[in-house]
C-alpha cells in the first residue's frame, strides 16, 4: 500500500500534474472542489481533456481561500461537490454568491444521482448548472463549455467597460490639457459635435484686437533674463485674465504681442463692445503694473489696435501643427493700428468705431497711412467708456 | 448493524470510468492507486475515531471514503462508509466500533479485488 506517495506540497490545494490539451493553450480554468482525491483526480482529468486548466480544493473553505487569493483571478468556473464534510456545497455556494467579487463566477454543482433533489435548491441559490456522478463526459463538456462561454462574455463586457472608462479618462485629460494650451473656446470647440465643421473653415464677421508693448525691445536688451521672464509672466497673466473676462479667443501670444478675436467660435452679438471693453481694461491694469516698472527704470507702454470685419476662420497650419486662426484684411488692419498706436492708445478702425459710437468717448487719430493699405485709414483713440469714469491722466 | 447487500467490487463502474476517459488505461490504474493510498489513510482514521468514540473525527474520513469507493466500484465499502458518516453526524456511536471493524475487513477484500482487476488490466 505504498505505491503512491502523497504530494509533498500543500495538500489542501494541489495542481494536478497533467499537461494541458495537445491543441494549445487552455481554454479556461476550472476549480474542482471535492473532498475525495479520487473524484478530484477523475474530474480534473476529464476537464484537462477538454483543454481546461484545473485547480483543486479539498473542501469549501479551501475553495474560498483559493478564489480570494492570487490564483482566484484565473478561475472561470467552479465545479462544486454538493456533499462535503464541514463547509458543504450549499454553504460554499452561498459564500460565493454573497461575495461581490465572486458572485459572477459560474458554479456547476456536482452530486451523486441520489442527491439530485438538493441540486434544485442549489440552482435557486444561484448555481449555474449541475452534473451527476458518475460523470458523463459529453454532458460535462456541454455544461462546462456553456459556463465558460457565459463567463468569457462577461469578462469581455468588463474589459470593454474598463477600456471605455480609460478612454473617457484620456479624453477628459486631453481636454484639460487643451484648455492649458488653447483658448477655452477653441478647446471646447474641438470636443463639440459641430467642431469639425467649424475647424474646417468658415467666414464670419469678427472683431480683432492686437496688443503689444512699446519699449519692449530696449527693455529686453537691458533686463536680466529672470527679470524679463518675470515681467512677461506678470503681463501675460494680467492680459490673459482680461481676455477670459471678456470672452475673447486668444489666437496667439508672441513675446509681448498678442492677438485676440471675438464672435468666433462662440457667437457674440456685442463683439465690438467686448473687444473695446477688454482693451480699456487692459490699458487700465497695465498702467498699474507699468508704474512699478518705471520706478525700476523700465519705460514700457501698451498700444492696442481694434478692427472689425469679415475673416476666414478655422484650422490653419500643417499636419502635426495646427492653430485655430483668422485670416483676412481685418487682422492686418488691427495689427497695423496696434503698430501705429502710441503708448496708452487704443486705436479703433472706422467700422469698429461706428459700431459702438455711443458707448465710447473717442478722439480722432487722423488718417493713417498703413503698410499694405492703398488708401489712408481713419482711426480714433478710445479716451474712455461712457459708462465708466474717465481714466485719470 | 445491518449488513449491506451491495457487491464488494463492481467492475462495470471502473469500466464506465475507463470509457469516460476514452479508454485511457494508465489513467484508470493511476486513479485506483490514488484510491488505495487515500483509502488506507481513511480506514486508519475511521478506526481511530471509532475506537475513541470521537463522532466529529469520524465524519470526514467516512465521507471521503464513501464517495471515492462509489467512484471505483467498491459499493459495499461505500455503503459501510455512508453508515459510519451518518453515525458521526448524529453522534450515535454505539455501532461505530463494530462498523469500523467491518469496514476494515471489507477494505482488505476491496484491495484484493482491485489488485486483481489491475493485474488483468495491465
Amino acid at each position: 500500500m505504498t505505491e503512491l506517495v502523497p504530494p509533498a506540497h500543500d495538500p489542501a490545494i494541489a495542481r494536478p500534474d497533467v499537461a494541458p490539451a495537445a491543441d494549445g493553450a487552455p481554454v479556461g480554468t476550472a476549480l474542482v472542489v471535492d473532498d475525495s482525491a479520487v473524484n478530484r483526480k477523475l474530474l480534473g482529468h476529464l476537464l484537462v481533456g477538454l483543454g481546461i486548466d484545473v485547480l483543486e480544493a479539498v473542501d469549501g473553505a479551501a475553495a474560498l481561500s483559493t478564489l480570494r487569493d492570487a490564483r482566484g483571478a484565473a478561475v472561470d468556473v467552479v465545479l462544486l461537490d454538493v456533499e462535503m464534510p464541514e463547509l458543504d456545497g450549499y454553504q460554499t455556494l452561498a459564500a460565493i454568491k454573497s461575495d461581490e467579487s465572486l458572485r459572477h463566477l459560474p458554479v456547476i454543482m456536482v452530486s451523486g444521482v441520489d442527491e439530485v433533489g438538493s441540486v434544485v435548491r442549489c440552482i435557486e441559490m444561484g448555481a449555474t448548472d449541475y452534473l451527476t456522478k458518475p460523470y458523463d463526459s459529453a454532458l460535462l463538456r456541454a455544461r462546462v463549455n456553456a459556463s465558460l462561454g457565459a463567463k468569457r462574455l462577461r469578462d469581455l463586457e468588463v474589459a470593454y467597460a474598463a477600456r471605455l472608462a480609460a478612454l473617457h479618462e484620456t479624453v477628459e485629460r486631453q481636454k484639460q490639457e487643451l484648455t492649458r494650451f488653447l483658448s477655452p473656446q477653441v478647446a471646447a470647440l474641438i470636443s463639440s459635435p459641430e467642431g469639425e465643421q467649424l475647424l474646417a473653415g468658415h467666414r464670419r464677421q469678427i472683431t480683432v484686437a492686437f496688443a503689444d508693448l512699446r519699449g519692449f525691445t530696449a527693455f529686453a536688451q537691458q533686463a536680466e533674463p529672470e527679470e524679463l521672464l518675470g515681467l512677461l509672466s506678470e503681463y501675460h497673466e494680467m492680459m490673459g485674465r482680461a481676455i477670459v473676462e471678456h470672452g475673447g479667443t486668444l489666437e496667439h501670444f508672441a513675446g509681448d504681442g498678442m492677438m485676440v478675436f471675438f464672435n468666433d467660435p462662440v457667437v457674440q452679438a456685442d463683439h465690438v463692445e467686448r473687444a473695446v471693453r477688454m482693451a480699456v481694461a487692459m490699458r487700465e491694469r497695465f498702467e498699474g503694473m507699468a508704474s512699478g516698472w518705471r520706478k525700476r527704470g523700465f519705460d514700457l507702454q501698451l498700444g492696442i489696435g481694434v478692427a472689425s470685419g469679415y475673416a476666414t476662420l478655422g484650422r490653419i497650419g500643417f499636419e502635426g501643427r495646427y492653430d485655430y486662426g483668422a485670416i483676412g484684411n481685418v487682422v492686418i488692419l488691427a495689427s497695423r493700428l496696434s503698430g501705429e498706436a502710441r503708448g496708452g492708445q487704443i486705436l479703433l478702425a472706422r467700422r469698429a468705431q461706428a459700431a459702438i459710437e455711443e458707448l465710447v468717448e473717442t478722439e480722432s487719430a487722423g488718417e493713417l497711412h498703413l503698410k499694405g493699405f492703398d488708401r489712408p485709414e481713419p482711426a480714433a483713440n478710445v479716451v474712455a467708456l461712457r459708462d465708466a469714469p474717465p481714466r485719470p491722466d | 448493524m445491518t449488513e449491506p447487500s451491495a457487491p464488494t467490487f463492481d467492475a462495470a463502474v471502473l469500466a464506465a470510468v475507463r470509457d469516460s476517459v476514452d479508454g485511457d488505461e494508465a489513467f484508470v490504474l493511476d486513479l485506483v492507486e490514488t484510491y488505495l493510498a487515500d483509502g488506507a489513510e481513511q480506514i486508519e482514521a475511521i478506526t481511530a475515531a471509532a475506537g475513541a468514540g470521537d463522532a466529529g473525527a469520524l465524519v470526514r474520513p467516512a465521507h471521503s471514503l464513501k464517495s471515492s469507493s462509489f467512484t471505483v466500484g467498491a459499493m459495499r465499502l461505500g455503503e459501510l462508509a455512508r453508515s459510519l458518516e451518518q453515525h458521526g453526524r448524529s453522534g450515535a456511536m454505539d455501532d461505530a466500533a463494530a462498523e469500523a471493524a467491518a469496514s476494515r475487513a471489507e477494505w482488505t477484500a476491496v484491495r484484493a479485488a482491485l489488485r486483481a482487476w489491475m493485474a488483468t488490466a495491465r
